[in-house]
């Protein structure tokens, strides 16, 4: 059964047409927000924030897009909002332990490729880092992402090539290991 | 290298960037029906039907020419609940969810790792207060917003009570907590921060 017959069945209240659709998807959304979020309370949070609203506002669903991308763009208004909150709130925690003058030991060892890519990945900005994950890490297309994001699809491929730019800098050091 | 080489690589390796775990659907499922139960309900007791419309009209109405009998013969009283006062409540109600999602989502994030840093304790104190008013205050007429504010006022005790050695099975039972009773979901279905709905499709 596809997207569009299920949701006609989870409109006229059929609740095994509801599990059957949020089966059909759950994965995919759950693992766009563990992406986002790198942590699996969050991730499950999100998910299943993403999976209420989309109920609750099913019925302004119409049909223009495919499901999948409307629900895509639900799940990621919700990570990226769920988790400026958060990183707000790191700050001032950050902010609050300097004026205090508590300051956390830091080790200067050198990463290894994996941690410094997942570094530089985490210090993208926001966009770039968005489109990175989706794109070249969960194989979303420029249009699905457009519409995700509600960005144009060439803004996309060009946060795409900021975003890989930047990350090529910040793996300099380690361009020997890249090969083999 | 070439870029070509470079963006290949970079995909396989990015692979591994936060490579999320077997979906756990069937336990998320059932949150969500009871989230969704839970909503529904609260909906129910707020929404009225017609005939209790009419009926809460027509006493206002009569509370209306009450005060205005009352204040024809000069008797100082109180003026009516304004509606405005508690649009103004729920505005002020907005930080305050802001960061208490954000002190639960780090709490819970961070006992994870065993030991939970004494600052929560400090800062869940300092949300007790503002917790405190906004339950005496008329933002708190709102069914769903007095629920939650009880809820996270318990979540909120209980944090600012964690030992300086906090026992692990004190803080599972925090976890437990808000897991129980949706917290986080609600917190978060509450109402939108001002200022940060990206531009998209909600």
């Amino acid at each position: 059964m596809d997207d569009r017959e299920l949701i006609a069945r989870v409109r006229a209240g059929d609740p095994a047409a509801e599990r059957a659709l949020y089966d059909a998807h759950v994965d995919r959304v759950y693992r766009l927000s563990y992406r986002m979020a790198g942590d699996d309370d969050l991730a499950r949070d999100f998910t299943q924030e993403t999976f209420i609203r989309a109920f609750e506002r099913l019925d302004t669903f119409r049909g223009e897009s495919a499901f999948s991308t409307w629900l895509h763009s639900i799940a990621t208004t919700v990570a990226l909002n769920g988790l400026r909150k958060l990183k707000r709130f790191r700050k001032r925690e950050t902010d609050i332990g300097e004026a205090d003058g508590v300051t956390t030991s830091r080790t200067h060892a050198e990463p290894d490729l994996k941690k410094r890519l997942a570094q530089a990945i985490d210090a993208l900005p926001e966009g770039y880092r968005t489109v990175f994950l989706l794109h070249d890490v969960e194989g979303y297309t420029h249009e699905e992402i457009g519409a995700a994001l509600a960005i144009e699809s060439g803004t996309s491929k060009a946060q795409l090539s900021r975003a890989r730019a930047k990350l090529r800098i910040a793996l300099a050091d380690f361009a020997g290991e890249w090969i083999g | 290298m070439n870029d070509e080489k470079f963006e290949q690589e970079l995909k396989r390796m990015a692979q591994d960037y936060h490579r999320p775990p077997d979906t756990p659907r069937d336990e998320m499922w059932s949150r969500i029906q009871a989230e969704r139960a839970r909503r529904r309900d609260v909906k129910k007791v707020v929404s009225l039907r017609p005939w209790m419309r009419w009926s809460l009209a027509a006493a206002a109405v009569l509370v209306l020419g009450i005060g205005i009998g009352r204040l024809s013969v000069k008797t100082p009283v109180e003026p009516p609940a304004k509606t405005d006062s508690d649009i103004a409540y729920r505005l002020a109600a907005a930080p305050y969810l802001t960061r208490t999602e954000a002190l639960l989502t780090s709490f819970r994030a961070e006992s994870k790792t065993g030991k939970v840093d004494k600052d929560f304790a400090l800062q869940a104190q300092d949300l007790l207060v503002t917790t405190r008013l906004m339950l005496n205050s008329p933002a708190a007429r709102d069914p769903r917003l007095a629920s939650l504010l009880q809820d996270l006022e318990t979540m909120l005790v209980q944090i600012a009570q964690l030992p300086a050695g906090n026992d692990r099975n004190d803080v599972d039972l925090i976890n437990q907590g808000l897991d129980q009773r949706s917290v986080m979901l609600r917190l978060r279905a509450i109402g939108p921060t001002p200022g940060t709905t990206p531009r998209g499709a909600l």
